[in-house]
């Protein structure tokens, strides 16, 4: 297992933890997509193996994974697109295979790549969108409204050839909700988006889940795993883990992260104590001459009961605090075994 | 909002869709429009109604029969289409010259005709060619023929001539004998019975005379009559004439005759004279080429116009091209779909196959017919190609035409992979149509079973209906217009089940 330190620069191998094994999930009562030993095989290849997770309602799913670990399979089969070569699926309460218009009318989707037309305009590509799903003919106000949230309003009468690509991800964001969808998957929605763009996106994601829509969201960037409520990893088309962001960082490392840091120097015999006491889960890191980055069973008691040790063998202490290691060193510890076992 | 105006919603998105798309390429437009105008239009101008000429020279062997000058006599008239340009007795430089293309035809007199044809066989004239075209091959066989016609008809025209020049002789002969059979009528009144016998024995040799002369001139005239079927009416054949003649010529020295049987032999001989100086009169004052080649044809046509040949091709072209627009836009639709990534889209979102091809078709309908319109417009307004019948029922087989081929088109759309693959097959259907659906040679030439790839081309019945329409000025064929419309009907629902696959049919 490998700790970041402090400043990301230098990784201290630490014990590796075996392979993790598909998570088998315990049922959400309100699920809204629920998978179990969900499986497609193109020829004799595993794309998505043996996967079960459920979503509930009003949450935000997030599926990351390393390109090729099959996200987008596992979304077109969520979708109805592809068929599962076994497993079950059901999304709102149906096999998404035999969806009616009315339940499809529920769901937006955005693709990985864009695929509306570049022939046509913004705003036409936003209205075909819009007709797709039967809105009204008086959606203007709508049309203009999800414009303006992507930040396209004022280019609305440019072809779509001549927008960039992340324009043109925005616009294929506001095509996945313009018709007001009950549920949405969107598929690596923030690619080549700016940063604060993306973060107005995230924003945006977590109203319509305060207005009760639930989003399964796929994507690259980890470290947007944060914002999500629940967290999928997926590698090699198997599901490693499903957990709450912080429960992944947990199960990754073995327990929480805490930063010691003291007034002077640490000596070798107090470090040695350190490892010793029950609570500390893994070997400690020196990150430094005054600081230590232990992992503990929970962080929000064990920082008390490390205070108190300090204070007992007269340490003086200038700092603890939980350490939250960035999403991509967690996914690497997660996704790491599975590799070197695959 | 209720389902059906939801689907009607769904569908109009790609009628707007497909309309701005299609917007967008003024070129593509322009060149739908103006390429077949400006085609017919040059077509219209540079078409020549008559094949071109052949260079022609002429191999005449050591004993030829034929003086140069007949030879180009002939030619002649055989027409325009041979043009004399030598004669050499070297067949080898003559074929040496054809294989250089410094000339196109060689044509090589028979050697010795008189004698092969003494021998009871055709003299025979060679033409040597260097055509590959089939109809070229068949261009020259016919000018051949033509040519060998026009010399047989030279040859009978020499017989003719000579003898309406022997029929001269041959009134002397008839006047002769009038002379001795009014002197033998005279004989037989008066009772001198010597004297009739001898003037009998002189009529009979001018009798043998004329015989032997009137066979040759009078016989063309009683093949003339022969054919036409007029034998059995009041005038005998000349044959018929002389045999009476003979027969009645030789009865008067029959001496067992009372004198009134007597006479009324020589009033019948009289009479049959007479006929044959008529006849022969009448032989001569007929033209001898007339004699020799006395049909000729005139063609007169019922129909409300006659169109010329580009007016004829223009419909043809009209409807083979707006087939071709439809196929080709409704092949690209789909596969393009599919390519662009789109179809994903429709998978997942409430689209139905229905509403999807709905949508396209209208567009494409709408966009063709605002095409055909423009054509058909400028076909008639400014190429001046007859518009003889109902504007109305024009629109409605045009309409017929592009419904059709949208189907044709879908089909293909759907089941092919690639853009490239599409237009493909779209040119495989519209060499289908160059081939079988008339518009170069007409269906009857076809062999009846290939015929049933004629039938499921649009064109094919748009070519008969568009020409009826606008050429011939009558309504169009409801049999075939409504076979048309079913092909178009039965496309569409294989389309429909075809992309209903393609939409809810998960990978």
């Amino acid at each position: 297992m490998n700790i970041p330190d402090t400043n990301g620069e230098r990784n201290i191998a630490l014990a590796s933890p075996a392979a993790p094994s598909q998570p088998q999930p315990t049922p959400v009562e309100d699920s809204v997509i629920s998978a179990r030993h969900l499986t497609k095989k193109f020829g004799d290849e595993f794309a998505v193996q043996d996967v079960s997770f459920d979503v509930p309602r009003a949450s935000i799913f997030g599926f990351i994974g390393p390109s090729g670990s099959g996200k987008t399979t596992t979304v077109r089969l969520l979708t109805g697109v592809y068929t599962p070569t076994d497993g079950d699926v059901s999304v709102l309460d149906r096999n998404p295979a035999n969806f009616s218009q009315g339940e499809r009318a529920r769901l937006g989707y955005m693709p990985q790549l864009f695929v509306l037309y570049p022939t046509l305009t913004v705003w036409e590509n936003l209205n075909f969108a819009a007709s797709l799903y039967g809105m009204g003919l008086f959606r203007g106000k709508r049309l203009a409204g999800a414009l303006k949230f992507v930040e396209l309003y004022e280019h609305r009468g440019k072809l779509a050839r001549n927008i960039s690509g992340g324009m043109l991800r925005r616009l294929s964001l506001a095509a996945t909700l313009v018709h007001n969808p009950q549920l949405l998957f969107l598929d690596e929605p923030t690619a080549g988006i700016d940063p604060v763009l993306r973060r107005k996106f995230w924003d945006h994601f977590r109203e319509l889940k305060d207005q009760g829509r639930t989003i399964f969201i796929t994507t690259q960037y980890v470290s947007e795993a944060d914002n999500c409520d629940l967290v999928g990893v997926q590698s090699n088309g198997k599901l490693l883990v499903v957990d709450t962001p912080q429960g992944i960082r947990h199960r990754a490392y073995g327990g929480d992260m805490v930063d010691f840091r003291t007034t002077q120097p640490f000596d070798f015999q107090a470090e040695a104590m350190l490892r010793s006491l029950p609570f500390v889960r893994a070997k400690t890191v020196r990150t430094g001459a005054d600081s230590m980055r232990i992992i503990v069973d929970q962080a929000n008691s064990d920082t008390a009961e490390l205070m108190g040790w300090a204070q007992r063998q007269n340490i003086q202490v200038k700092t603890v605090e939980e350490y939250m290691p960035p999403f991509e060193d967690v996914f690497v510890e997660l996704v790491r075994p599975e590799l070197s076992h695959g | 909002m209720g389902d059906f105006f939801r689907g009607i919603i769904r569908s109009s998105s790609f009628f707007r869709k497909e309309i701005f798309e299609i917007l967008r390429q003024p070129r593509l437009v322009a060149t739908l429009v103006l390429g077949p105008f400006l085609i017919l239009f040059v077509f219209g101008i540079g078409y020549r109604d008559q094949p071109g000429s052949l260079r022609t020279v002429f191999v005449t062997p050591p004993n030829s029969a034929l003086p140069t000058q007949d030879i180009e006599r002939y030619m002649k008239s055989v027409g325009s289409q041979l043009v004399y340009v030598g004669a050499t007795g070297n067949l080898d430089e003559a074929l040496n010259r054809l294989r250089l293309g410094k000339v196109d035809l060689v044509i090589v007199e028979p050697g010795d005709a008189v004698s092969t044809i003494k021998n009871n066989q055709q003299a025979v004239f060679t033409l040597y060619h260097h055509e590959i075209d089939p109809v070229r091959v068949t261009y020259v066989s016919y000018l051949g023929w033509l040519y060998v016609g026009v010399v047989n008809q030279q040859v009978l025209r020499g017989f003719a001539v000579q003898g309406q020049k022997d029929a001269v002789n041959l009134h002397v002969s008839l006047q002769e004998a009038h002379q001795n059979l009014s002197a033998m009528r005279q004989a037989v009144q008066s009772g001198d019975q010597a004297l009739a016998q001898q003037k009998q024995q002189q009529l009979a040799g001018n009798v043998d005379a004329v015989s032997l002369g009137v066979g040759t001139s009078l016989g063309l005239l009683d093949s003339l009559q022969q054919t036409q079927g007029i034998n059995g009416g009041t005038a005998d054949p000349a044959q018929t004439t002389l045999s009476d003649l003979q027969q009645n010529t030789s009865q008067l020295g029959n001496s067992t005759d009372t004198k009134d049987q007597q006479l009324a032999r020589i009033d019948k001989t009289d009479k049959d004279l007479s006929d044959l100086d008529a006849k022969l009169a009448e032989f001569q004052s007929i033209d001898p080429s007339i004699i020799v080649s006395p049909f000729r044809n005139e063609t007169k046509s019922v129909a409300n116009a006659q169109p010329s040949t580009a007016d004829f091709f223009a419909l043809a072209v009209l409807a083979l091209l707006l087939q071709h627009l439809a196929v080709t836009f409704a092949a690209l639709s789909i596969v393009r779909e599919r390519n662009v990534g789109t179809m994903e889209l429709f998978r997942v979102s409430p689209l139905s196959a229905a509403e999807a091809l709905f949508g396209k078709y209208i567009s494409y309908m709408l966009f063709g017919g605002v095409i055909a319109a423009i054509l058909a417009a400028l076909l008639v307004f400014a190429l001046h190609v007859p518009m003889l019948g109902n504007w109305w029922y024009l629109a409605l087989v045009i309409a017929a035409v592009l419904f059709t081929s949208m189907g044709i088109g879908f089909a293909i759309s759907i089941i092919s992979e690639t853009d490239s693959q599409a237009v493909q097959y779209s040119m495989i259907i519209l060499l289908a149509s160059v081939f079988f659906s008339g518009f170069i040679m007409s269906l009857d030439m076809l062999w009846v079973p290939v015929r049933v790839i004629s039938w499921l081309l649009p064109t094919t019945y748009g070519t008969l209906l568009l020409r009826d329409i606008a050429l011939r000025g009558i309504d169009p064929n409801w049999g075939l217009l409504g076979a048309l419309i079913a092909l178009g009907l039965a496309l569409m629902l294989i389309s429909w089940r075809l992309m209903r696959r393609l939409i809810t049919t998960s990978e």
